[in-house]
C-alpha cells in the first residue's frame, strides 16, 4: 500500500461487506444511499485516497457557488461489519485507483463481498412500480442472491462508442482479485435525474438492509417518497404540459420528439422553485 | 503491467513499424494494411488495463461475462532479408482524456513497444502518422520524414515521394509531432534505436473530419514497401480510397465557389511553385475552412 492511501484511524472488522458509490450518477443515487448508511449507522471516516494521481487538478469546479473537490473516502460501521466507500469518479489511472480501493478493502478490512450502487435513467414514470437490477461477478453469487428478489437476468452488450460504466470496471477488477460482488442498479425516471429519488434509494436500501442484516427502519424514505409524489402532483396541477406528458408515460404511450426534454426541464425547474 | 507474448519466434534483424490512431487514421491504416498484405501473424500484446478505460462490456444472465479494452497488438512476419515486426494500437493512452498520448502513460507505452523491439533484435523503428498540409485532395500526398540521426535521415531523403519535414512548405528547421507516433521516435532515439517517422500529407481542410484519409496511407505504404523490401499491392486500399474520395468530392462541391477556387489554386501553385503558399492564403484558410466544411457536410 502506498502513501496515496491515508488512514486517519484503524477500525477493526471481522469479514465486512463493502458498499461503494461514485458521485455524479442520475439522482445522485449512489451517494444518497451511502450517505443514508453513514448517517443511520454512524459511519466514521477512517481512510482516504489522495487525489493527485487520479484527478485532473487544474482548478476546481463550482456547483451552486460551492467549491467541489475530488473525494475518495472510506467509512467504517464496525458494529454492522460494514465498510462504505464514496468517491468522485477518477479521471485517469482507473485500474490503479480501483486496485487501491481493493487493497484497502481486502488487505486491511478483509472484505468478503462488495456492492456498488448506481442508477440508470429510465423512460417510465415515477408512479410506476420501481424495478431493481443487479449484475454480479459470478454465477455462485447470482444463486446466493436469488431469494432477494432482484431482477437478475440482465443481458447487455455495450453498443460501439458507449463505454462501460465505472461500476462494471470495478466489478471486473475485483473479480481479478477474487472478491465477489455485485453492481446494484436502480432505474430513476429521466425527469428526476437532477433531483433526489427517495423511492429508488429505498429500493436499494431494502436489499442491503435484508442482505446485510442492518436492522434499519426505512420508513423515513417512504415519507420522503410521498412528499416528492405530492410535489410532482402539485407541478402537474400547475402545468398542463407536465401533466399530459407524465400521463402519457403512465399510459405507456411514447412521448413525441422534444416532449421528454421539455418534461425534464420543467420538472427540474419547478422542483427547484418549490425548494426556494 | 506488461507484455504478453503468444509466441517467441526467432527473428532475423527485424524492422518494426508502429501505428496509432491520429488525424485521418493514417498510421493505423498504413500498418494494418501492411499486416494484411504481408500476412503477419499475432505475436503478443500489451496488457491494456493500466493504460485504458474499457471499451466494451458483455453481461449475460446478470453475470459479467467480459470487459474489453482497446487492443495493442504486436505481429511478426518472416521475410527473405530482414524480418518484420508490427505494432498497432487501437487508442493512444492519455492522462487527461485527450486524443493524443502525453505524460507518463505515453512514455511507458512507448518503452513497452521498444522493449519488444529490443527483445527480438530490432534496431530500426518506423512510425507513421499525418502531416497536415496546405495541399489538395486531388494531389497525391507526399510523405514527410524525420529521423533520429543524420545517417538515417539521409537514407529517408532518398525515399520515393518523400520530403524532409524542414523542406515541406518552407516550414524551416523547427516543428513538432504530436502524440505517440512522434513520441516513440523520441524514445527510440533515447534508447539508441534508429527511428524514422513517415507522415502522409492530409489537406488542412480535412484534418478535423471524422473519417479516414487512406490516400495518405497509400503514399506511406508505398514508401514503406520500398524501404522494407516488401511488395505491397498498389490497389490494396483502392476500395477505401474510392469510397472516401466520393464523400470528399460531395462535400467539396458544397463549399462556396470562392473557397473552392482558393483551394483549387493549390493544384496550380504546386505545379509551378511546389510547396509555396502565401501567408495570407494560409491565414484565410485557417480562419474559414473548418466552419465551411462542417456546413458542407450538412448539405447546406
Amino acid at each position: 500500500m502506498t502513501e496515496l492511501v491515508q488512514f486517519s484511524s484503524r477500525p477493526e472488522f471481522r469479514n465486512p461487506t463493502l458498499v461503494a458509490a461514485w458521485s455524479m450518477d442520475a439522482a445522485g443515487l449512489g451517494w444518497s444511499v451511502t450517505d443514508y448508511l453513514v448517517s443511520k449507522l454512524d459511519g466514521q471516516p477512517f481512510c482516504h485516497i489522495e487525489p493527485v494521481d487520479f484527478f485532473t487538478l487544474g482548478g476546481v469546479t463550482i456547483d451552486n457557488d460551492l467549491v467541489q473537490f475530488p473525494e475518495s473516502r472510506f467509512y467504517a460501521c464496525p458494529e454492522k461489519d460494514l465498510v462504505l466507500f464514496q468517491s468522485t469518479p477518477p479521471s485517469h489511472e482507473w485500474y490503479r485507483f480501483m486496485n487501491l480501493v481493493l487493497d484497502v478493502a481486502r488487505d486491511y478490512c478483509h472484505v468478503r463481498e462488495f456492492y456498488t450502487v448506481g442508477s440508470m435513467v429510465a423512460l417510465g414514470p415515477h408512479s410506476a412500480p420501481r424495478q431493481f437490477f443487479a449484475t454480479v461477478s459470478s454465477r455462485e453469487l447470482k444463486e446466493e442472491l436469488g431469494p432477494y428478489g432482484l431482477t437478475r437476468e440482465v443481458n447487455y452488450e455495450s453498443p460501439p462508442g458507449a463505454r462501460p460504466t465505472l461500476n462494471s470496471f470495478f466489478l471486473w477488477a475485483a473479480r481479478r482479485r477474487n472478491i465477489p460482488g455485485a453492481n446494484l442498479w436502480a432505474p430513476v425516471p429521466f425527469y428526476l435525474v437532477s433531483s433526489d429519488d427517495p423511492a429508488a434509494c429505498k429500493k436499494v436500501l431494502e436489499f442491503l438492509n435484508h442482505r446485510l442484516g442492518l436492522g434499519l427502519d426505512l420508513s423515513d424514505l417512504d415519507e420522503e417518497a410521498r412528499a416528492l409524489d405530492e410535489r410532482i402532483d402539485r407541478i402537474r396541477a400547475s402545468s398542463p404540459d407536465v401533466d399530459r406528458y407524465i400521463g402519457k408515460l403512465e399510459n405507456s404511450e411514447g412521448l413525441a420528439e422534444g416532449e421528454g426534454e421539455k418534461l425534464a426541464k420543467e420538472v427540474e425547474e419547478l422542483l427547484r422553485e418549490e425548494e426556494g | 503491467m506488461g507484455i504478453r507474448l503468444f509466441t517467441e519466434p526467432k527473428l532475423h534483424q527485424p524492422d518494426m513499424v508502429v501505428g496509432w490512431p491520429g488525424i485521418g487514421n493514417i498510421g493505423v491504416i498504413t500498418v494494418d494494411t501492411l499486416r494484411q498484405e504481408t500476412g503477419a501473424e499475432p505475436l503478443g500484446d500489451i496488457e491494456p488495463w493500466d493504460f485504458f478505460y474499457p471499451n466494451k462490456v458483455v453481461i449475460k444472465g446478470g453475470v459479467l461475462e467480459k470487459l474489453e479494452f482497446p487492443s495493442n497488438k504486436f505481429y511478426y512476419k518472416r521475410l527473405d532479408d530482414r524480418d518484420l515486426l508490427l505494432f498497432i494500437g487501437e487508442e493512444q493512452p492519455s492522462e487527461h482524456g485527450r486524443m493524443y498520448a502525453e505524460g507518463g502513460k505515453a512514455y511507458e507505452m512507448a518503452n513497452l513497444v521498444l522493449d519488444v523491439a529490443e527483445q527480438f533484435g530490432c534496431r530500426r523503428v518506423y512510425t507513421s502518422g499525418a502531416a497536415v498540409a496546405l495541399t489538395h485532395h486531388e494531389i497525391k500526398p507526399r510523405v514527410w520524414a524525420v529521423a533520429t540521426d543524420d545517417r538515417v535521415l539521409a537514407e529517408a531523403q532518398g525515399y520515393i515521394n518523400t520530403v524532409l519535414m524542414s523542406e515541406a512548405e518552407g516550414r524551416g528547421d523547427f516543428g513538432n509531432i504530436t502524440g505517440l507516433n512522434g513520441l516513440l521516435t523520441g524514445v527510440a532515439r533515447k534508447r539508441g534505436f534508429e527511428g524514422i517517422c513517415l507522415m502522409g500529407e492530409i489537406p488542412d481542410y480535412l484534418s478535423r473530419v471524422p473519417f479516414p484519409y487512406p490516400r495518405a496511407s497509400q503514399s506511406v505504404l508505398e514508401v514503406l514497401g520500398s524501404a522494407l523490401g516488401v511488395p505491397i499491392n498498389p490497389k490494396a486500399l483502392e476500395g477505401m480510397v474510392t469510397q472516401i474520395e466520393g464523400v470528399i468530392s460531395n462535400v467539396f462541391r458544397q463549399f462556396p465557389p470562392a473557397v473552392r477556387e482558393k483551394i483549387d489554386q493549390r493544384k496550380r501553385d504546386i505545379q509551378t511553385r511546389p510547396g509555396i503558399i502565401t501567408d495570407e492564403e494560409e491565414q484565410w484558410l485557417k480562419e474559414h475552412i473548418d466552419d465551411l466544411f462542417q456546413r458542407g457536410e450538412k448539405g447546406q
